[in-house]
């Protein structure tokens, strides 16, 4: 809609990360569990628990994906990444039985981009987790979209608060289309009415007063 | 949107004989539902489409037209604020269309900019000259600024960004609703999952259909199908 | 680890969805900067030891691994940086149709004298470009921002604003609380900074 002025960058769609937007650089900053195949040699200050000066080849660490993506390689060893616990059999199984009854913030925040983000490491199970990321919103999906289009005025934080992020957002958009639909059917929608930027600055500026 | 405008042909009769001088053809109720057509495409397609400057210049002349009518027309007279109603709401199009392109100019700015410089000679532009100053110079403000405040900071090998890679292209694999204007034929659609084959489909004068905006894009380009 | 501090400047504009415009973080942006430079300097050094020790090769690829790591961290700084700047001249971007050409002082000094720049250049292209859009006045593409119902419509004052010309030459007096019956034209913008309140009967 016209109204609102403030379009940040979108996330990018698929396995695509989109350079610019807030959303993929905080999703690149979710942690892996990865293993070295190489030595690192005067890195070993980034290791708390050791006085080594270098991190040795097989050494078991955490690094987000932006640092795993950046030094995996396919042809040479570098580091190999493992899968999180999530995209394995064990959970892969929970999420094939019944995909709604799983807290995917809690177990996310982002459980289908960081599953998209998953098959640029070239894991033998790659295609299992593609089929089990896909399934799962689709088994999902459903709910999310009754609940946004259909709870109007009423609280639906505990529904939210289980959702992924990529849900949430897809969930924002139904509620303000809902939204808009009751405006237009009460006749209010020509109304014209203050920016949500100018009312929320001057609410922050009464708030500052108050702290 | 919740407004069409529906009555754009009230225009007074007076007006559409005054109209038949000029050299164009097109009627004032014509020229807005061209508007109109052109408003909807692109509020709803995910790339800017090809600039209708001339269209543009048609509507604000027929604006001014009306407003120089209305300047005759006793104040407090009922048909004055017909007049005005009508006058706001052609504006309020108007406004709207060229205001979802900048939109997506400033979105898609060096996109934008490169398909303009790739451009064959014959080909029309996708940009008004207006336009493609805008574009330029908003290219031009934003790199000045990344320089000044952080990347002239930076290691010698990271003091430039590449705008191509850096902001998105629009996404042509978005779904739109679309209204069939002229029949189509054999139009080829990719298969959404692995088990699904790409198939053909007809498209009937009047049918609906929600489809990749990819797959019917020329269709869009030559006025054969409408957004809606 | 590195790039800490990047991600900080980013989770603070992330934590604002609404698009308000947080304080510039001049501090943040120079400490990250400080870091690349350290990172940079630490390639710079390995690259020479690379050089000077040339016949030994083994050594050489040893050290790749490394300077790969450093580099990655480099660029994702980089990323973090651009993406906070940009972010913002989006919503400096959102300042100029929401509020008008003039802004509250308060959101000024939210802003680095480049943004301000920017957001002045901003202002005279899109001015040029409504300009040139017909007859000598152009047409503002600012305004009109909802389908008209009705030409006139019905506003309370929310604070003084003091006097206001309409169309036809009158002008009235803005004072909190008053009730009027406005074209509707003229009242968009003053509706949209929170002057005026739209009243639907």
């Amino acid at each position: 809609m016209d109204t609102q002025s403030y379009m940040p960058v979108p996330p990018g769609v698929g396995m695509e990360e989109n350079y610019l937007s807030l959303d993929d650089i905080l999703l690149s900053q979710e942690r892996l569990p990865c293993k070295t195949d190489t030595g690192f040699p005067g890195l070993g200050f980034l290791e708390k628990n050791t006085e080594n000066r270098h991190i040795p080849e097989g050494t078991k660490m955490e690094m987000p994906l932006w640092l795993a993506k950046g030094l995996y390689e396919r042809k040479r060893r570098v580091i190999s990444v493992e899968l999180p616990k999530v995209y394995r059999e064990g959970w892969r199984t929970v999420f094939g039985a019944d995909a709604n009854v799983v807290d995917l913030h809690k177990m996310g925040p982002y459980y289908y981009g960081l599953g998209s983000q998953m098959l640029h490491f070239d894991s033998p199970e790659n295609l299992e987790i593609a089929q089990i990321v896909l399934q799962t919103f689709i088994g999902r999906f459903r709910r999310t979209m009754d609940s946004s289009q259909n709870a109007y005025n009423e609280d639906t934080s505990a529904l939210v608060e289980r959702l992924d992020c990529l849900e949430r957002a897809l969930f924002k958009a139904g509620q303000s289309g809902l939204n808009a639909f009751q405006l237009w059917e009460k006749g209010r929608a020509a109304q014209l009415t203050a920016s949500s930027l100018v009312t929320n600055y001057r609410k922050r500026k009464i708030t500052d007063l108050q702290a | 949107m919740a407004d069409r405008l529906s009555d754009a042909g009230d225009l007074s009769e007076e007006e559409e004989e005054e109209e038949e001088e000029e050299e164009d053809v097109l009627t004032p109720a014509e020229l807005i539902a061209r508007l109109e057509e052109a408003w909807l495409n692109e509020k709803f397609s995910p790339e800017l489409l090809e600039n209708k400057s001339e269209l543009v210049e048609c509507v604000m002349e027929q604006l001014m037209h009306m407003e120089e009518n209305l300047q005759r027309v006793r104040k407090g007279d009922l048909k004055a604020s017909v007049h005005r109603m009508e006058i706001d709401r052609i504006r309020f199009v108007l406004s709207s269309y060229l205001r979802s392109r900048l939109q997506k100019i400033e979105k898609f700015f060096p996109h934008v900019l490169e398909k303009e410089k790739s451009r064959a000679d014959g080909d029309p532009s996708f940009l008004s000259p207006e336009e493609f100053a805008f574009a330029k110079e908003y290219l031009a403000n934003t790199e000045v600024y990344l320089k000044a405040v952080a990347l002239r900071h930076m290691p010698p090998n990271l003091q430039s960004i590449d705008m191509l890679k850096a902001v998105p292209e629009p996404c042509l694999d978005s779904f739109v609703f679309l209204r069939v204007k002229e029949r189509q034929e054999n139009i080829l659609v990719e298969p959404e999952t692995d088990e699904q084959r790409e198939y053909v489909v007809d498209l009937e004068e009047g049918s609906q259909h929600l489809m990749r905006y990819r797959t019917i894009a020329p269709l869009v380009a030559s006025g054969a199908v409408q957004l809606i | 680890m590195f790039c800490e501090k990047a991600v900080e400047l980013i989770r603070e504009l992330h934590r604002m969805s609404d698009g308000q415009l947080p304080a510039f973080n001049e501090d943040s942006i120079r400490q990250v900067l400080e870091e690349m430079k350290a990172l940079y300097d630490f390639i710079y050094i390995f690259d020479s030891f690379i050089i000077s020790h040339n016949s030994a090769t083994e050594g050489k690829s040893e050290l790749i691994p490394t300077i790969k790591f450093r580099h990655c961290c480099l660029l994702r700084n980089q990323r973090c940086i651009t993406a906070y700047l940009y972010d913002r001249l989006l919503r400096i971007r959102a300042l100029r149709w929401e509020y008008g050409s003039v802004l509250p002082t308060t959101i000024r000094f939210h802003m680095c004298a480049e943004e301000l720049e920017w957001f002045n250049q901003y202002k005279k292209s899109l001015a040029t470009y409504m300009r040139s859009l017909g007859g000598e006045e152009g047409l503002d593409i600012t305004q009109d921002m909802k389908p008209p119902k009705s030409l006139y419509i019905e506003v309370r004052c929310l604070k003084d604003h003091g006097e206001f010309e309409i169309d036809d030459g009158t002008v009235i007096l803005l004072k909190k609380n008053s009730q009027h019956f406005l074209p509707r034209w003229k009242c968009e913008q003053l509706i949209r900074q929170g002057v005026l309140e739209h009243v639907i009967s």
